[in-house]
């Protein structure tokens, strides 16, 4: 095909919704190039080790979504210092001192996940044997093993569930979807490594939403024999041997009760990104109270934003799991299509 | 040269039926006040007459009720204004008086007669005493003239007087206002056309000689002090009903505050005192910040009190569990009312004998739990300096607990962690709760523990449990938060800190502030170690977090806001980090800051210089805030 007649789609974000949109619209015959502000493509499937349901390795999904980005122009490092927009072309200028003009943007952002040093109370940062699921799933991609700070084989463990997620006092009232089953895995994972560990999840509701979770929930109780508890964590404190002590009420049996763990668990949820790209006014980007990207109808135009010309992809619209970040991916490849074709 | 045209005329009536309606009034509160107050404080009272302490309240009276210099010191014509209205008035009442005793010394001295001594009264102006009389007169005349004139000007645009709001009024509140408003004017007409039967000064002579000019003045003479006399009987009338009825209680409010009564029930006594006292001006509405940024405009104290006043009590009710009891209120009320105290009675008053469930949780859950997962119990000094009490909030900001343990040591200070594995509370949730004899009971036990101790000293880390040990305590040792604790330990040499080059901005936490009159303390430290930068609301005018305990009702969303706006508002100079000495207000800031929010005793244990050698080991304190 004819480059200098080829249309020009610029996707911000390399992570999973960057890509596979990316790709789908090479494949849909458009010049594409893929933004990351990171050194390499993978956003935040780079942090996991695992994927539920099937406990898949995510360098494999992230390998497979990557190979498919042959063709595609991938500029990594990179930052969108200034987006401009002249008659329907948008004029990105980058901080390598690139300019890319573009005929539709695919702001595929994602999320981050949520800063556990807010959460003062669980003691993250300040005690020594408090981590976040994200420092878990590193600890099973790096070092293939969990281990207390003092590198010990922890006896008992607690994970927290819906850290900084449907938490009003933690400005989030929205449920980030992936955590519970995040969790569900987690402590599968770590019984299936040490079967003598106590494992306690300390949820608020378990939210089995998907095919295949509440097959894994069952496995977590009858293979693994993980103790899942209905209660929220109150209070959490250190003691002289650098085990967290606990304090919780077990909602069900109405009862308070304390517990010391050899490692608590956060697990954090995914918070909107904030970056300085939802200022601009050239992309005129909505967000929402929760600070994520509101589009322009969450019904039937989920890929729009309310700018014409600049589609909105995976996470950054809200909490996804990976094949809805995928199938997202898709469609908003597919709005950008009938966008251009319009345009034509 | 003068003389007595008439001692009596119709037109006296209005006024007469008033103020006697009024004066019956007042001295019906004013007995059943006395009679509500409890035993002990009328001892108080009646040993507080005829001592210094008089002198005092003389004192205040004249400078709050006349002068008014809490308002000057707000904004200086808010406070001319007010100024001006109630001194000039009550000079005009005086020298009345003394007109009459002066003038006319045998007279039989009806109330009406001062009121109306121009009409009675044809007296010269051409003797220096007279001219002088006439000249005083006809200044406080124009002195309240010209008072009345701000405060009509200032229902069009407050802000003129420094105030973004002022307080809507009721039905009666706007009768008194618009007889006030008329009261002066209609004696300056009065007198004018008066004047030259009866004499007068620059302002009456000359009005009287301008109208004079084009109406016939004999004419108008009897109408017009008709129409005076019906705005002062209107006044009066509607005063026991009106906001106005705080001229005459405010005087005897400071009397009775002075002689140390308080409230103890909403409604009776001192309280009714001050519900009567607020003058409704509305000083309170601008600091108050469920008004803004929180848009609760109707839950500020002016409309608690007017509830309270006019018996609504389940909106008064509302209003006091909304309400944070941040004290900006207080601290800010030219009349000095106390309304985190009358909130307070009205909140204990509806939860009082609820059931004392709350002693049972403080049994410990973990003694059905198995020995080996029971937390281990750090060995603590047989014979400590200090006790230390974290307090239950600190316990949810585990850093300042961490931090405080890190200074003890560095400073060698042997000390005992009361309350290092919870579950011990100073009694305030279940005061606020008004479940007062459950924690009468655990005042017993505290008190108890920390007796036992040996230690000389209490260091507490929560404001509001300092404010508890120190006020509903009777402890026989020295009790102190960290702030003034560090203070201490840094003058003595104990604890050195390093330079720090970053802008710092202190946070006056409510209790600490306020409530306990801890300013310099936390300053003196940060002033030492760092760039202290002045936050423009700070010491007793400083903002609430928006995290308080004192509220039940207060929406997260409206926290939120007031916090931000807080957090915005402290941060104008644009400081590195945000300084407190409340886990609360800590917690509550690190939600919504862009920048490190950190307690004192953190900043301090971060910034400690590297010890002797020989001396403890210094613990690490990390600290990273939301950013």
């Amino acid at each position: 095909m004819d480059t200098s007649s080829q249309r020009h789609v610029v996707v911000i974000g390399a992570g999973i919704a960057g890509m596979e949109a990316s790709a789908q619209l090479q494949g849909l015959g458009y010049a594409v190039t893929l933004l990351e502000e990171q050194p390499q493509t993978g956003g935040n499937l780079l942090t996991w080790d695992r994927l539920f349901p099937f406990k898949r390795p995510a360098s494999e999904v992230l390998g497979e979504l990557r190979s498919r980005l042959g063709g595609i122009h991938v500029l990594t490092s990179r930052r969108i210092l200034n987006i401009e927009k002249l008659n329907a072309q948008f004029i990105l200028t980058v901080n390598d001192g690139t300019v890319l003009t573009a005929d539709a943007v695919l702001v595929a952002t994602g999320f981050k996940p949520f800063d556990a040093y807010r959460k003062e109370e669980y003691g993250y940062g300040i005690y020594d044997n408090v981590f976040t699921s994200v420092d878990i799933e590193r600890m099973f991609r790096e070092e293939r093993r969990i281990l207390t700070r003092s590198g010990e084989v922890p006896r008992r463990v607690g994970f927290i569930h819906c850290v900084g997620s449907r938490d009003e006092k933690a400005g989030n009232r929205y449920c980030s979807k992936v955590c519970c089953v995040t969790a569900v895995k987690q402590a599968s994972e770590l019984k299936e490594m040490y079967p003598d560990c106590e494992v306690f999840c300390f949820y608020m509701d378990l939210r089995m939403f998907d095919r295949h979770y509440e097959q894994m929930y069952l496995d977590a109780q009858t293979r693994y024999g993980v103790t899942f508890v209905r209660g929220r964590l109150s209070e959490a404190a250190e003691t002289i041997d650098k085990r967290i002590a606990i304090k919780v009420e077990d909602t069900l049996v109405g009862k308070p009760m304390k517990m010391t763990v050899d490692m608590l668990v956060l697990m954090v949820g995914m918070e909107g990104r904030t970056t300085q790209l939802y200022n601009s006014p050239t992309l005129g980007l909505s967000v929402g109270k929760d600070r994520f990207l509101n589009a322009v109808d969450e019904y039937t135009d989920n890929n729009l934003s309310r700018t014409e010309g600049v589609f909105l992809a995976g996470t950054c619209t809200g909490p996804k799991h990976i094949p809805e970040v995928l199938a997202d991916a898709g469609a908003a490849a597919l709005r950008i299509h009938r966008y251009l074709c319009q345009k034509a | 040269m003068f003389r007595e045209r008439f001692s009596y005329a119709p037109f006296v009536w209005p006024f007469v039926i008033g103020l006697i309606f009024f004066l019956c009034f007042f001295v019906a509160a004013i007995v059943r006040v006395f009679k509500e107050l409890p035993q002990s404080d009328k001892i108080k009272f009646g040993k507080s007459l005829f001592t210094k302490q008089t002198l005092v309240s003389i004192k205040e009276i004249f400078m709050e009720c006349l002068l008014h210099r809490r308002i000057f010191q707000r904004d200086p014509l808010l406070g001319f204004m007010h100024m001006s209205i109630a001194f000039g008035w009550f000079m005009i009442i005086v020298l009345g008086h003394i007109e009459v005793k002066l003038y006319c010394p045998n007279h039989l001295n009806l109330p009406y007669f001062p009121i109306f001594f121009r009409y009675f009264v044809k007296q010269t102006d051409s003797t220096l005493g007279g001219a002088i009389f006439f000249f005083l007169m006809d200044f406080f005349l124009l002195m309240v003239l010209i008072g009345i004139g701000i405060a009509i000007y200032k229902r069009i645009n407050s802000r003129i007087v420094g105030m973004r709001r002022t307080t809507r009024l009721k039905i009666y509140d706007w009768l008194a206002l618009y007889s006030l408003w008329s009261i002066f004017p209609l004696r300056l007409l009065a007198e004018s056309f008066t004047s030259s039967i009866s004499g007068g000064s620059f302002l009456t002579r000359g009005f009287g000689l301008l109208f004079d000019s084009f109406v016939s003045n004999s004419v108008h003479v009897v109408p017009t002090w008709w129409a005076y006399s019906t705005a002062l009987g209107v006044f009066f009338i509607a005063m026991p009903f009106s906001r106005y009825m705080h001229i005459l209680t405010e005087p005897f409010l400071i009397l009775l505050r002075n002689a140390g009564i308080r409230t103890v029930r909403h409604g009776q006594g001192y309280a009714l005192t001050e519900t009567f006292a607020c003058s409704r001006c509305g000083i309170c509405l601008d600091p108050c910040q469920m008004v803004l940024p929180g848009r609760m405009d109707k839950k500020a104290t002016v409309y608690f009190i007017s509830n309270l006043r006019y018996n609504h009590m389940e909106t008064a009710r509302e209003m006091a569990e909304m309400c944070m009891q941040c004290g900006r209120c207080v601290a800010a009320c030219p009349v000095g009312i106390d309304s985190c105290r009358l909130k307070l009675s009205v909140k204990t008053d509806n939860q009082m004998g609820q059931g004392d469930t709350y002693l049972q949780y403080l049994n410990p859950a973990s003694d059905a739990l198995p020995a080996e997962i029971q937390p281990v119990v750090r060995q603590m000094p047989e014979k400590p300096d200090v006790v230390y009490f974290a307090g239950c909030m600190s316990h949810l900001t585990p850093a300042i607990p961490r931090a405080m343990q890190t200074l003890f040591k560095a400073a060698g200070i042997r000390y005992r962690y009361l309350d290092e594995n919870g579950s011990v509370c100073c009694g305030r949730p279940l005061m606020l709760a008004g479940q007062e004899e459950a924690a009468r009971q655990l005042i017993a036990k505290n008190t108890e523990l920390i007796v036992k101790s040996g230690a000389q000293t209490l260091v507490t880390s929560c404001p509001i449990c300092y404010r508890v040990f120190t006020e509903e305590y009777k402890l026989p040792i020295r009790v102190v938060h960290h702030t003034v604790f560090i203070r201490d330990l840094i003058a003595a040499g104990k604890l050195s800190t390093e330079p720090v080059q970053e802008r710092v901005t202190y946070h006056d936490p409510c209790d600490l502030g306020r409530g306990s009159g801890i300013y310099e303390a936390p300053r003196e430290i940060l002033k030492d170690m760092a760039v202290l930068q002045r936050a423009y609301e700070e010491k007793d005018q400083a903002l609430c977090c928006g995290g308080s305990l004192g509220s039940n009702l207060m929406p997260y969303e409206t926290r939120r806001k007031i916090a931000a706006d807080a957090f915005n508002r402290l941060t104008f100079r644009n400081p590195d980090v945000l300084v407190t000495a409340c886990p609360l207000c800590k917690k509550t800031f690190q939600d919504v800051a862009d920048r490190p929010v950190l307690d004192i005793a953190q900043y301090v244990a971060t910034h400690l210089r590297a010890q002797k050698a020989d001396a403890a080991p210094v613990e690490e304190t990390p600290y990273r805030a939301a950013v």
